[in-house]
């Protein structure tokens, strides 16, 4: 090759490289032109997701207070240990790690896989929750071992009352799909950023909307390491209203206490604006078993239970009403002109239907001789309303009783309340097929048809006895200062007291009252609690048989299993002149009459009517 | 001051041009540094211990390059194989020597040895230049190549497979023959990896698709890409590039220094350096043209173009268009290696143009 063909290809191959160079170059110019002026924006956005995040920032959980403050629901500072669920661990490992300072039990770990699989807003959900301090303490000293486990402060909702009034305080528990779905139907999904908890029955569950709040939102730049560099931008949650209940807390441990171990209901309410001062309903529960999921032997202990701890027996118990349905089935009949006095019948201590061969008979075997409306309802003759009933008629009585409430719901401000039933020919016909028979109307006259109420129907028509006049509803909740945020649709407060009512003529009203407050007086069915007060409490005792005895089968109390025994009813209200407090219990298995029932009464209106006056 | 006489050998455009980068350079080094005087410093030593070097060749005769070019590659070559028994491991590769007061990498240093080599080979024996010259020429190249990529180091034996080929090429090895090894190479491309072993295998497979391994450099690549789109036209300003500072970026100061320049100074400040390589990379060609004798010809321009690949394949990984190899950016990334040898080549440039008459054919 000679030196001049090798300088001009040399010259010749520089230049094209030189051309290569230039290309590649323009290529890359290129690249970076498409990426920093053409994808900007997308870059850009990218840069800032990277840097910027948002956290919400869960606000505070309304207290429930009773009415002198007392908490009887509030938030406490618990320690918890947490995985981040995107870091694959072994939870085994984590367990036998763990064991040197706090035991992860096979429970712990059931739960914590539950809680996987439910929605979880939180970045981490906790293997093991309500940390001792010295747990806290040993965690702190040894958290290097522990890099995918971390310890969080958190609030969590206590019961300090713990058992006392459970059913009406309601609990909390995480979030499950049900609940997701209502709430999105609701619109209100949004407003749950940053909870994991909700309100599942109770006032928790029914004032849910007031007591949880809305979350704020914290707007961080971090660094990559995900550690916090500033805070951009905070909008503050809201935290939740507290709610101030109607509730006396004195009288609630004074009335539960009254139980003893029966079980039953009981709610005391103010006549005048429905206030509902005390709510029993026994057996109770902790409800703090439930805040962090309840464990299974504690579920499977109160959910299979016979006794059913877990139902509000106020307001979801239905039960005969037995004898204290006679006041209203008494003024049914004075408003029909029918029986008034001086009306009256012989009882012999039985009924003979008309036309008929089939006979009723009383509660007492003898007879109470010459009995009238009043001396009916003192002695809750069973023989005057057998007649009183039949000659009245199915469509007159339960007219009346719509009136007073009974078949509908109260509108108590509490979750799962029942209907109860007013039994007529034709829901007899539209239930069972039937047709409904005299004898049918004869006992639906003394409270044993298929005629129900729910004990806090029964405290409402007791109400409406006293104030005939105003439209009531029982009221849990006091205040009513509903916080400019709150964009709730549904109005769940209305008024106590808003129309008249044409509820019943004032002159039958006085006889029937009149009545009721001689049955705590001598001869009265109740007249052991009377002979004791200094002040007079009107009241109507009732029993409501659990299974019907066969002919000529003689009910002993004391032979028969407690199961099987009657409950026993009791409304009543006192002072009888100026009513301050209502009140219906109902004692399961209690027995005859208002032996069991009437006490509780009596203690209450004690403890009520001493402090009060 | 450049009347002193050890200046008398540097081409002022050149320098003007190469100190203009360095400054850059150091600018975006405080940035990326966050804070840390001690990363200044000892650039700032890197590049005065360059520029030393750089004064001290510019006044070399460029014959003694000619005479000690074997003696270099043989040298450089025993440090390479030394590496292999001495030399300590880092991130997984073996490529480093420690010399008590400082880590040589032997695999910077043949990026010189090697042109000089083949280009005194070319020089030696320019009258007869044909195949068995080239076929010499290729076992000088490919004798390191393979020892580096054992490394492993892939992108530095591809760099200096470039650098070594572009004297090849210059010196005039046959366009067909050319065309023919890269057909044939394709062809048994299959074979070729099948007798690779699996883990080669995988890193080469890493290296051309990063989502592979999306934790490792598929993140680095992904957010070196953000950082500089972010940057937008006009940069997000210097010490204020969020990707930079909050260190979502990599090797900020060393491999992904670019990015940093790129998010903080935007598209206008990347037109900028590239105007900049365009007038170097300019002004060196035109000083090849200008010389005289095959050796110093080949030499220049095998040595500017290796300059320049090295600049490509770091430019083109942090912008994404090549996979990531970790490769430095000359005269602008941290680190004493990549900035002597920078240095030391513009150093041999500007003996071998100053001198140009001194070993005319």
């Amino acid at each position: 090759m000679d030196l001049y063909k090798f300088k001009y290809t040399f010259k010749q191959r520089l230049n094209f490289i030189f051309g290569l160079v230039i290309f590649i170059f323009s290529i890359v110019l290129i690249k970076f032109f498409y990426l920093q002026v053409i994808k900007f924006d997308n870059y850009s956005t990218l840069a800032k997701s990277n840097r910027i995040k948002i956290i919400a920032v869960p606000a505070i959980r309304g207290q429930i207070l009773d009415r002198n403050g007392e908490v009887l629901a509030a938030n406490k500072l618990i320690y918890t240990l947490e995985i981040n669920p995107k870091i694959k661990v072994d939870l085994n490992k984590v367990k036998k790690d763990l064991s040197s300072i706090v035991e992860i039990k096979k429970y712990d770990i059931k739960k914590y896989k539950k809680i996987l699989k439910g929605r979880n807003y939180s970045s981490t959900l906790p293997i093991k929750a309500n940390l001792t301090n010295i747990q806290v303490a040993k965690f702190i000293a040894n958290q290097y071992k522990f890099p995918n486990i971390l310890l969080k402060q958190k609030f969590s909702r206590t019961y300090p009352k713990e058992m006392l009034g459970a059913h009406f305080i309601g609990y909390l528990n995480r979030i499950n799909k049900k609940d997701i779905l209502r709430l999105k139907k609701m619109n209100q999904y949004e407003s749950y950023m940053g909870l994991d908890h909700i309100g599942k029955t109770g006032i928790e569950y029914f004032y849910e909307d007031r007591l949880h709040g809305s979350p704020g939102y914290k707007k961080i730049e971090v660094d990559a390491k995900n550690r916090i560099v500033r805070t951009i931008d905070v909008i503050e949650p809201i935290h939740g209203e507290d709610i101030i209940l109607n509730i006396d807390y004195n009288l609630q441990k004074i009335a539960e206490k009254s139980f003893g171990n029966y079980k039953g209901a009981m709610i005391a309410l103010n006549p005048s604006n429905g206030a509902v001062l005390a709510h029993v309903s026994m057996p109770s529960y902790n409800p703090n078993l439930f805040i962090n999921g309840i464990d299974e032997s504690n579920w499977r202990r109160l959910s299979d239970s016979i006794h059913k701890p877990l139902i509000n027996r106020v307001v979801s118990g239905v039960y005969p009403p037995g004898s204290t349905l006679k006041p209203f089935v008494a003024l049914a009949a004075l408003e029909n002109k029918i029986r008034r006095p001086p009306f009256s019948i012989i009882d012999k201590g039985f009924y003979n239907m008309p036309n008929q061969s089939k006979t009723f008979s009383d509660w007492k075997k003898s007879g109470h001789g010459e009995v009238d409306i009043v001396k009916a309802i003192i002695v809750s003759c069973d023989t005057f309303f057998y007649g009183l009933g039949v000659e009245l008629g199915i469509p007159k009585l339960n007219n009346v009783l719509k009136r007073f409430g009974f078949g509908k719901k109260t509108k108590i401000d509490l979750p799962s309340e029942k209907r109860g039933l007013i039994a007529s020919p034709l829901w007899k016909k539209r239930k069972y097929n039937k047709k409904w028979y005299q004898g049918e109307t004869a006992i639906t006259a003394i409270g044993q048809g298929y005629t129900l109420a729910t004990p806090v129907q029964l405290a409402l028509a007791t109400a409406k006895l006293i104030n005939p006049d105003s439209n009531i509803y029982p009221r849990l909740l006091k205040k009513q200062n509903i916080p400019i945020h709150m964009k709730s649709k549904k109005n769940i407060s209305e008024p106590f007291v808003v129309k008249k009512t044409d509820l019943t003529e004032v002159d039958d009203l006085t006889l029937i009252k009149k009545a009721m407050s001689l049955v705590t007086k001598e001869g009265g069915t109740a007249a052991f609690i009377g002979r004791t007060t200094s002040y007079n409490i009107s009241a109507k005792t009732g029993t409501a048989q659990v299974f019907g005895l066969k002919k000529n089968e003689v009910y002993d109390e004391s032979i028969l299993p407690d199961k099987l025994k009657d409950h026993a009813l009791f409304i009543a209200f006192a002072p009888s002149e100026n009513p301050k407090l209502v009140i219906a219990i109902v004692v399961e298995n209690g027995g005859h009459g208002g032996a069991t029932a009437g006490p509780i009464a009596k203690k209450v209106f004690d403890a009520y009517l001493s402090g009060s006056n | 001051m450049f009347n002193l006489k050890i200046f008398q050998n540097i081409d002022r455009t050149l320098m003007v041009l190469i100190i203009f980068l360095i400054l850059i350079g150091l600018v975006t080094l405080t940035s990326a540094a966050q804070g840390s005087i001690f990363l200044l410093v000892s650039q700032m030593v890197n590049i005065i211990i360059g520029l030393v070097i750089l004064i001290f060749l510019s006044n070399i005769n460029p014959k003694i390059f000619i005479f000690y070019a074997p003696h270099l590659y043989v040298f450089s070559l025993l440090l390479l194989i030394s590496v292999v028994f001495f030399g300590f491991e880092s991130h997984g590769a073996k490529r480093w020597i420690n010399l008590l007061f400082f880590n040589l990498q032997p695999s910077e240093i043949i990026k010189i040895t090697i042109p000089l080599m083949l280009a005194w080979l070319y020089h030696r024996f320019q009258n007869t230049i044909n195949y068995k010259t080239h076929s010499i020429a290729f076992i000088i190249l490919i004798a390191p190549c393979l020892m580096i990529l054992d490394q492993p180091d892939l992108g530095t034996a591809i760099l200096i497979f470039i650098s070594g080929f572009i004297v090849i090429f210059l010196a005039g090895l046959s366009l067909k023959f050319i065309i023919y090894t890269i057909f044939i190479f394709i062809i048994s491309l299959p074979f070729l990896w099948s007798t690779l072993h699996l883990y080669q295998q995988n890193r080469i497979l890493n290296l051309i698709d990063p989502t592979l391994d999306p934790l490792g450099t598929g993140y680095h690549s992904i957010q070196s890409i953000i950082a500089i789109g972010s940057g937008g036209f006009l940069g997000r300003g210097w010490s204020y590039g969020g990707q930079t500072q909050l260190n979502f970026l990599p090797e900020t100061t060393t491999d992904f220094i670019f990015s940093v320049f790129g998010e903080e100074f935007g598209f206008l400040g990347v037109l900028g350096i590239f105007v900049l390589y365009f007038l170097i990379l300019y002004r060196c060609v035109d000083m090849t043209q200008k010389m005289q004798n095959t050796f110093s010809r080949l030499i220049t321009a095998s040595l500017v173009f290796t300059l320049f690949s090295s600049t490509f394949v770091n430019i083109a990984m942090v912008s994404g268009v090549f996979p990531i190899v970790g490769a430095p950016l000359p005269f602008i990334s941290y680190g004493g290696t990549s900035m002597v040898v920078s240095l030391t080549m513009i150093g041999i440039i500007m003996s071998l143009h100053s001198n140009k008459s001194l070993i005319a054919n």
